[in-house]
């Protein structure tokens, strides 16, 4: 069992000196590969910085954040962008499908950046949209489908590169009850594949359905911040010790 | 993957791109259009004039000749003895020229002109004679069209007969053929053997024939003006040209021309050549003034357009930037986004460009058509407008596509 996540005092201060906002302060984390772990907390409690830190859109303030073994704070631009491509998916609330081009051209966008040859591409984008159900929509622009379709192609376009971590902002936020579930059963079964998911939501039945619940308030984990462990009652951040034995569950 | 497919990748992108947003892009392109139509149009407008001129100048006698006139030594008082020794313009100075440079000179002529009185059947005219030698006939750009030339025996000899321009026939002999009739030159009685044809130059089509007065001309041989008309005991000639088709050589001969001529006229400064390199010079200058108003006007208007690009792809910077921060997020790098964007850029200023070829072909014929002088475009100003166009496409869309290359992921996401 391998740890993907790893974070420790991370802290993220938006502006300067007078009007600064602390968005996180402190935080300590870790998921591991296969998790599906979900983000909770009120509004304005730091979970979309957070996620955005976890997948290197943005950089924190201070603390170390390990993705995957890697240490990941203090990289450049150009290999963030290389991490974002490899080894993470994201899912938007807003499904964030770029509008001009074709579902299947929106699938294939992050392979196109890995480098992938044309035909590979095509194959590769055709399969997850299979997989998803919408292999049929393929040469459609984003506008002719639904919300609940734009988000499996949003789901297909974030398996792309095979990423080690599946990053999803509030991804029934803007469907309804019956199509959201749907998403959500999606990602049970993604789950159940193997990946590693970390969902945000302020949803509780959502919530739910995950394997833990971590809870931030004001920046700060206020429940779950580490995989509960029968054998440690110990943070693996905090007591390498204590994780080293905690590790084969 | 390769580059070439990554770059071909872009191109597809940026085509995308630009046919989504036809209204802006041709706006964009506009900028560019409108630069290389006047850049191009300027230049073969002026290239047009500038051969019109040139080819006026061939024709008038000028390019590719060089002339030996006699300059008058002494101005007041007496002459030195030298001085009226001195022998002056004379065939002579024709043959020794020759045999420097035969093989560059295409052709040597020699004039000695004499103002008479003209007499026929229907006119009595105060007119000038024109007494010929070797080849100033096709030298000059004359053409026998009835009867004959002159021959090399009747030249020799300085035989009593003339070749009428068609001014001359028309004054001298209004009704029937000028042929076989006579005409009294001073005192001579000279047999016109034949007519010249027609010369005409207008410059514009509508302007009044420049060659007019060249159609006035009574040629006879240089020697029968030498020895009935206007002759001296020197034989002297009163012009001799050389002509000499290339300007270089034309440079270096006449420096070899003025050794040998003076030391002929020994040592008196009593000719005068054409100044080769004044020549040279104004012929490089031709239009010089003009190449660069219409190149100023040209690079005007592409910086204006340029700028209006940088507002435009500022203005719909604002309207990417959300899809700047998801491809971002889908792993694409500054450089990558930079990428994109000058590829758009340069796809729209080489599509410009094109169509500003095209728009300045059309502009350059128009103009030159109402001018009446005929179109003359050459490859360099087709590469000229391409380049400078490409080059303000390349530099204007620097700063946009660098602004967005500099977004960061979160905020471009985050942007409303
Ligand atoms: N770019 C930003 N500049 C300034 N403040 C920000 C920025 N992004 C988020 N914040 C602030 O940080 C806090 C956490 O925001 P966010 O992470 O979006 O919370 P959540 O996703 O839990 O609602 C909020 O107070 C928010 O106003
Ligand atoms: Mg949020």
């Amino acid at each position: 069992m391998s740890t993907i996540i790893r974070t420790q005092g991370l802290t993220k201060v938006y502006g300067a000196n007078g009007t600064a906002v602390h968005a996180l302060r402190g935080i300590d984390f870790a998921v591991e590969k296969g998790e599906f772990v979900a983000l909770i907390g009120p509004s304005g409690s730091g979970k979309s910085t957070l996620m955005a830190i976890l997948g290197c859109l943005d950089a924190p303030t201070a603390g170390t954040y390990e993705l995957d073994g890697h240490a990941v704070h203090g990289l450049s631009g150009g290999e963030l962008a290389r991490i974002r491509n490899g080894k993470i998916g994201f899912v938007f609330q807003s499904y964030n499908l770029l509008p001009k081009a074709s579902i299947l051209r929106n699938v294939e966008l992050p392979m196109l950046y890995a480098g992938l040859g044309r035909r590979e591409r095509r194959e590769r984008a055709l399969a997850l949209l299979e997989k998803v159900g919408i292999a049929d929509k393929a040469d459609k622009l984003p506008a002719a489908l639904s919300g609940g379709q734009k988000q499996r192609v949003a789901v297909a376009r974030a398996l792309a590169n095979e990423p080690a971590l599946l990053l999803a902002d509030e991804p029934t936020g803007a469907l309804d009850s019956r199509t959201g579930a749907e998403v959500l059963d999606l990602f049970r079964e993604l789950h159940a594949q193997g990946h590693t998911l970390l969902l945000v939501t302020h949803d509780p039945s959502i919530a739910a359905q995950a394997e833990r619940r971590v809870e931030i308030r004001d920046g700060k984990v206020v429940m779950g911040g580490v995989a509960e462990d029968p054998t440690s009652s110990a943070q693996p951040g905090a007591h390498p010790a204590a994780h080293h034995i905690g590790v084969g569950r | 993957m390769t580059s070439s497919g990554a770059f071909r990748e872009r191109l597809l992108e940026a085509w995308m791109e630009i046919r989504e947003n036809l209204g802006r892009a041709s706006l964009q392109a506009l900028g560019v259009l409108l630069g290389v139509a006047s850049v191009l149009g300027g230049f073969s407008i002026s290239d047009s004039q500038r051969q019109r001129a040139e080819q006026l100048y061939v024709r008038l006698g000028g390019l590719d000749k060089l002339n030996v006139q006699p300059r008058a030594t002494v101005r007041d008082g007496q002459a030195t003895a030298l001085q009226q020794a001195n022998l002056g313009l004379r065939d002579e100075d024709a043959t020794d020229g020759d045999a420097l440079r035969p093989d560059a000179i295409q052709g040597v002529s020699s004039q000695k002109n004499a103002r008479s009185r003209v007499v026929s059947g229907f006119a009595d005219q105060d007119r000038p004679v024109t007494g010929i030698g070797g080849d100033f006939i096709p030298a000059n750009g004359y053409a026998v069209e009835a009867g004959r030339g002159f021959s090399a025996s009747e030249l020799e000899a300085g035989a009593p007969v003339a070749i009428l321009g068609t001014e001359a026939a028309a004054t001298f002999f209004p009704s029937g053929s000028p042929l076989g009739q006579v005409l009294r030159i001073g005192e001579v009685p000279v047999t016109v053997i034949g007519t010249f044809q027609e010369r005409v130059f207008r410059f514009r089509e509508d302007q009044r024939n420049i060659f007019r007065w060249r159609n006035r001309i009574i040629a006879v041989p240089a020697n029968l003006v030498q020895r009935r008309m206007n002759g001296d005991a020197y034989r002297r000639v009163d012009r001799i040209t050389f002509r000499i088709p290339d300007l270089k050589v034309m440079a270096a001969f006449s420096k070899q021309l003025q050794d040998v001529v003076t030391a002929n006229h020994r040592l008196q400064d009593d000719f005068r050549l054409d100044d080769v390199q004044a020549r040279i010079r104004r012929q490089n200058s031709q239009g010089d003034v003009y190449d660069l108003i219409f190149l100023l006007s040209g690079v005007l208007a592409l910086v204006g357009g340029g700028i209006v690009n940088v507002n435009i792809q500022m203005a719909s910077l604002k309207e990417r930037v959300r899809e700047v921060g998801v491809k971002m997020a889908l792993g694409a790098s500054g450089r990558e986004i930079f990428k994109g964007f000058m590829t758009e850029a340069l796809l729209l200023t080489a599509l410009g460009a094109l169509a500003g070829l095209v728009l300045g072909v059309g502009f350059s014929w128009t103009i030159t058509r109402s001018l009446g002088v005929p179109l003359a475009m050459t490859p360099a100003s087709f590469i000229w407008a391409y380049v400078m166009a490409s080059l303000s496409g390349f530099l204007f869309a620097l700063y946009p596509a660098w602004k967005a290359s500099r977004l960061s992921p979160m905020e471009a996401l985050r942007y409303e």
